[in-house]
């Protein structure tokens, strides 16, 4: 025990000494920060809006869509999801309808212009009065990109509110009782003022779940990093003339381990003095404060902490296996994907942390740190499923440093090739 | 009592039987010379005495003890591939690698400054180990390895890359230590270093023992029958009967004489025979140094040589001439 102490300390005194972890410590908030500033500054001064221009022979019809869409924005709170709207109403001849079409395209394309709707008078005026649907004009819309799905329906929506009140007014309906008619029905959800909070402890969820797995990469990569550097500076040898593999192996993960959670702490500590601080309301405006309960932190230091060693302990049979960093890069798969799978499930599980896919996916080790922690901190997981969580993690780990220590034991000796998979099983056998 | 006993030790690698069947024995106060080309198994024997690899068969006694990790405190370890972690500054990690041998913080760094000193070093303490020169970090090295004052000392090719003025106060601090009841094992692939400084030897040749022993018994096993001449003029003398082959260099040709029970009569006719025809500035009759003894027992051992034990090892290439080149009288 006493040797697996000096190696982590030696560790973590190197470490922290250096001025890479300076630097990193420094540089990574401030490139965090930086990114969620911007994006809530460019969000919320430049946000583009949407051009679309109208294209109509009858006048009013365009100006009434182009009320209704610019009106339905100011008296909605405005969030991401619904861009500003600029209308160009247009009107056109018939005969030049060819000429305005290519024009708008050409806007289209060079990016002016986000769709535009086309409004073709119907037919002809109906030879016999007839259903008073046939008289509508059709409407084309050609947006810029197929995504703009919500357009079309924000499109459809307004075009039915302006339709509705030009039969209502036809029907001799006056113009306020009609808007009183179409006024839109708001649901209260009943837990309304708890919404705030939740959408600021889901962001601050999420930087901590990018914290998680930033931390866990890079100390996973730095712990097989040091090992192979042991490796080429052929230290271990000495080492191992007086300590076990397995001391050696476990004084490193402890050491860079504890260099991890140094680095972590220390931002989250920034991180909550700077929130109770004024700077971050006045820099970020309503965006950003850090809104999290003492138990997701502590929840965020267990699976860190089960996170970290789980994958440093893979990472260290892979820097024992390797001979220099180009070989790791090749293997580096094994411990970046099951990371990346985690990044990738991030939006579904903070979107619904108690769904089946989240249940099953949080309970399988190499995703239990990070999505259990989204289900903990955010959805509702029963106290046997945590505890299970913990339990089924700790038993890989065990069993991962069981056999890492072992590939350890036998690959920190072996130089030139990278052994086979039979041989590694082979490993296994003779340690 | 024995401080290090081997018994029938072997060990196979995955394609390779690296040690196969090696026994010997090093008393205490003895300096230790475990001979071998390049490959030949010395540093798989050297691990195997100290548990970094276990043997297949055979049984490893330290300190007249079946080994343990316990004994590993009383070793001192020089491993071949030299190893300091390069960022970090002298004094520490003589004093992390003293702690890890036991040692106290403040003892580690009481001895480590003493040793600096004893090394001619001192100025390299405050400094980055990958600031030092390359010999200045075997110095280092070479101090980790007896900053626990061990009772067995270890040292796999402890001279190679040095200056001889670095060689020479190492291999003299190895003697010192030595007399005061340390004992030591270095291996090398320089026969010439082991015959000045070695009491006792093990030839080892593709993991076998080849030869080993007392370096005064060895050496009297094997008759004077070489014959060293420096001379300039006429070669003809040498046609003389009694030689069976020569080595010829600039000035100076290595012969070996016939076997027979009249040597010393032999090498004075040939003497006079070389002062009849040439100007001989040198002249001395031998027995065979340790390499021409190693060449002999590894051709009886395996008579079909294959150019296996590489060119790397310089006096090891000087053993294949007989046969490749040379002149053959």
């Amino acid at each position: 025990m006493h040797n697996v102490w000096l190696i982590a300390r030696r560790e973590y005194v190197e470490r922290v000494r250096t001025r890479g972890f300076l630097i990193t410590t420094v540089m990574i908030p401030l490139i965090m920060g930086a990114l969620l500033f911007g994006s809530a500054f460019v969000s919320s001064k430049s946000e583009p809006g949407t051009h679309i221009a109208i294209v109509s022979s009858d006048p009013q019809l365009a100006l009434d869509l182009q009320s209704e869409l610019q009106q339905e924005q100011e008296t909605r709170p405005r969030s991401a999801k619904q861009p500003q709207f600029t209308v160009d109403a247009m009107d056109i001849e018939p005969q030049s309808a060819q000429a305005t079409q290519a024009i708008l395209d050409q806007e289209l394309d060079s990016g002016d212009l986000d769709g535009y709707l086309w409004i073709a008078p119907a037919p002809t005026p109906a030879p016999t009065p007839a259903k008073a649907q046939s008289d509508r004009p059709t409407f084309a819309f050609t947006p810029r990109s197929s995504e703009q799905n919500t357009l079309r329906s924000q499109l459809a929506a307004a075009l039915g509110t302006v339709l509705m009140r030009e039969q209502l007014a036809h029907r001799g309906i006056v113009a306020s009782d009609a808007d009183t008619m179409l006024q839109p029905v708001d649901i209260l959800t009943a837990h309304a003022p708890d919404r705030d909070d939740r959408e600021s402890a889901e962001v601050s969820i999420t930087l901590l779940f990018v914290l998680m797995y930033m931390v866990i990469a890079l100390y996973g990569m730095n712990v097989a990093r040091s090992i192979i550097e042991e490796k080429t500076s052929r230290i271990f040898e000495v080492m191992l003339a007086t300590i076990r593999p397995e001391e050696m192996m476990a004084g490193k993960i402890l050491g860079v381990g504890s260099v991890g959670i140094t680095q972590v702490g220390i931002w989250l500590t920034a991180a909550l003095l700077l929130s109770a601080s004024s700077i971050a309301a006045n820099l970020g405006g309503q965006g950003i404060h850090v809104a999290l309960t003492a138990a997701q932190i502590v929840y965020f230091f267990v699976y860190f902490i089960l996170g970290y060693a789980f994958y440093s302990s893979i990472a260290a049979a892979l820097g024992a296996m390797t001979n220099s960093e180009h070989e790791l890069q090749q293997l580096n798969l094994f411990l970046v994907l099951p990371l990346v799978v985690c990044f990738v499930t991030l939006k579904s599980i903070l979107t619904y942390p108690d769904s089946t896919m989240a249940r099953v996916l949080a309970l399988i080790p190499p995703f239990t740190p990070l999505l259990m922690y989204l289900r903990v901190s955010l959805g509702h997981p029963s106290h046997w499923t945590v505890f299970a969580s913990i339990a089924l993690t700790s038993a890989s780990i065990y069993a991962i440093v069981w056999v890492s220590s072992r590939i350890y034991r036998v690959g920190v000796l072996m130089y030139g090739k990278r052994p086979s998979l039979p041989e590694l099983l082979r490993w296994l056998k003779y340690s | 009592m024995p401080i290090v006993q081997l018994r029938n030790i072997r060990k196979v690698y995955d394609t390779k039987v690296a040690v196969d069947d090696l026994s010997f024995t090093i008393e205490p106060g003895t300096m230790f010379g475990l001979l071998g080309p390049n490959g030949s198994g010395k540093t798989s024997s050297i691990r195997m005495m100290i548990g970094i690899t276990v043997p297949d068969s055979g049984s490893v006694s330290l300190f007249d003890q079946p080994f343990t990790r316990s004994a590993l405190p009383r070793v001192g370890y020089l491993p071949e591939e030299r190893g300091l972690y390069k960022k970090m500054n002298v004094l520490d990690q003589l004093v992390f690698l003293g702690q890890l041998h036991g040692l106290s913080a403040s003892v580690a760094s009481r001895r480590a400054s003493l040793w600096c000193e004893r090394l001619d070093i001192v100025e390299a303490i405050p400094k980055k180990t990958e600031d030092l020169s390359k010999g200045m970090q075997q110095k280092i090295q070479f101090i980790a390895a007896l900053l626990h004052d061990p009772d067995l000392i270890l040292m796999d090719e402890p001279f190679s890359g040095l200056d001889p003025v670095n060689s020479f106060l190492l291999m003299s601090t190895l003697v010192d230590l030595c007399s005061i009841g340390k004992a030591v094992l270095f291996s090398t692939h320089r026969m010439d270093q082991v015959e000045k400084f070695c009491n006792n030897i093990a030839l080892i040749h593709r993991g076998r023992l080849v030869l080993s022993g007392s370096m005064r018994e060895i050496k009297s096993i094997y008759p004077r029958n070489r014959v060293l001449i420096h001379f300039e003029g006429d070669d003809s003398f040498l046609n003389h009967p009694s030689i069976e082959h020569v080595k010829r260099y600039n000035g100076t040709v290595e012969i070996k004489l016939r076997p027979s029970a009249t040597l010393a009569e032999d090498a004075q006719s040939l003497l006079a025979q070389a002062i009849a025809h040439a100007r001989v500035s040198r002249f001395e009759v031998m027995e065979p140094t340790l390499e021409e003894i190693f060449i002999e027992k590894v051709q009886e051992t395996s008579p079909v040589r294959n150019g296996h034990d590489n060119g790397h090892d310089l006096s090891m290439a000087q053993l294949d001439q007989p046969s490749k080149g040379g002149l053959d009288a």
